[in-house]
């Protein structure tokens, strides 16, 4: 994973104001070093959740729809909504016993929104997060 | 990129997506308002910290009103109409969106940044109150003039679709809107003056201390405090969120006060006014005590302090940009009441 790169917009150039010959005048540039590391430590964070989340999955603590939940940066209740289902219901999910009597309608729910198939949620198959699948131009 | 037919829409990167929006949208009606002037006469400058509300679990710190503000602001002008639109359903947003640009009317949309493919990986949390202006379709792919981005993009309609019906906080819902010129002798500089006695206010007058000035107190005691109260690694997190709302893409730098004095700088020249001028260049010094400010919450960040570097420095720091903003926005507001 590219953490390590000064600049985590893959190479997007983007403006910012800055103050050259004593006034302020929008500049284009790759973004200000403070900000890329403050930036990596906030993903930093998000891909702890994700490796602490696998582990779970891994021990049978959690379903993997927590993987795929985390991943995507969501909260239970964030979820519920995206899914239309009630936030109960979804809490239930995150547990293996219940994701394994999920109905049909609910898992093809959940692989809607991730971009994943059924078969890979039924299957338990860890696939990466939405953002990370191919860019479009 | 091929076919995105870039002289459709006059795309002009901007720092923030509002501002930029607005700015874009009324050049293609004819109507030259830059980016900063948007910002300003759009009252776009603010300060608030609201623990209560949580972002990922981190507290909420805000550099600019809330979202749509601009927008609003700029449809209470006589000589601009705002037409605006939210949906229950969804094919319908995408039908009127698709008839809007049938009928040659580019519109900008409130969206998540989340859904959006063509947003580099590093930005896309679930953020939902990001603005684009959706100018042409080709074949299934929407044409985006996205403020934020160097040139025109395409994005996919399923992919559009659900960015624009993202869920959580500042859910979207879909909304579109566009700006009608029904007076061609709106200016801008007929709107300085109240829109700067709107930010002077919210900056000093609040009765709440937690925003403006005092805001940026509190946090700064607030600030002095976190090493003991929630240990070294949640501090850092705090710090470095703080710095992510100030600098992160949007802001233009320095919290948004670097385009704030560009905004100032140019109603100067528009007002032919001295203390507008010199207002402009003390906005630019708090915005420079605020990237130095950022620049040492940063170094704690990553654990390379220079001597000096403590949470008592960026409290210290932060009170600075608190007195010098105080000083401004007292001598602006002295301004407007003079004009009066």
């Amino acid at each position: 994973m590219a953490t390590e790169e000064p600049d985590i917009n893959d190479g997007l150039t983007l403006v910012s104001y800055v103050a050259e010959d004593g006034v302020c005048q929008p500049h284009q540039g790759y973004g200000w070093q403070p900000v890329n590391v403050v930036n990596r430590q906030a993903w930093q964070e998000v891909e702890n959740a994700i490796a602490r989340s696998r582990e779970m999955v891994d021990a049978g603590i959690v379903s993997c729809l927590h993987y795929y939940m985390t991943a995507n940066q969501m909260t239970p209740s964030l979820l519920a909504r995206y899914a239309n289902r009630p936030g109960w219901l979804v809490r239930l999910h995150l547990r293996p016993f219940f994701f394994r009597r999920t109905s049909r309608a609910s898992l093809a729910r959940y692989a809607e929104l991730f971009g994943i198939s059924v078969e890979d949620l039924t299957a338990g198959r860890l696939r990466s997060p939405v953002y990370q699948r191919e860019r479009h131009g | 990129m091929a076919n995105l037919c870039p002289e459709a829409f006059p795309h002009r990167q901007s720092a923030h997506c509002e501002s930029g929006v607005v700015s874009n949208l009324l050049r293609r009606e004819g109507v030259e308002v830059s980016e900063a002037m948007a910002f300003g006469i759009g009252r776009g400058l603010f300060f608030g910290y609201l623990p209560f509300i949580r972002l990922n679990g981190l507290p909420l710190v805000t550099y600019r009103s809330v979202a749509g503000r601009i927008i609003r602001h700029f449809s209470k002008f006589p000589g601009i109409s705002l037409q605006q639109k939210t949906f229950r359903d969804r094919r319908r947003a995408m039908v009127e969106l698709d008839e809007a640009l049938a009928a040659g009317r580019p519109v900008g949309l409130q969206t998540g940044v989340f859904w959006l493919p063509y947003f580099p990986r590093a930005l896309r949390f679930h953020f939902n109150a990001h603005n684009l202006v959706v100018y042409g379709k080709a074949g299934e792919d929407y044409l985006i003039s996205d403020p934020v981005f160097p040139a025109p993009v395409r994005c996919p309609a399923p992919d559009l679709e659900r960015a624009r019906f993202a869920a959580g906080a500042l859910a979207p819902r879909g909304k579109m809107y566009w700006f009608q010129i029904t007076d061609e002798l709106f200016s801008p500089r007929l709107h300085i003056r109240a829109a700067l006695d709107g930010v002077c206010r919210a900056m000093l007058g609040s009765p709440f201390p937690l925003i403006g000035v005092r805001g940026m107190r509190f946090l700064a005691g607030r600030l002095v405090r976190w090493p003991e109260r929630l240990g070294h690694q949640r501090t850092i997190l705090h710090l470095g969120h703080i710095v992510r709302m100030q600098e992160e893409i949007g802001t233009g730098g320095g919290g948004f006060r670097f385009m704030f004095s560009s905004f100032l700088r140019e109603s100067a020249e528009l007002l032919a006014d001295r203390q507008l001028r010199a207002g402009a260049e003390r906005m630019m010094q708090a915005g420079d005590e605020w990237r130095g400010f950022a620049a040492m919450a940063a170094r704690i960040c990553k654990e390379r302090t220079r001597p000096g570097d403590s949470c008592l420095a960026l409290a210290a720091s932060l009170r600075s940009c608190a007195a010098q903003e105080e000083a401004i926005f007292w001598e602006l507001s002295r301004w407007c009441r003079e004009g009066r």
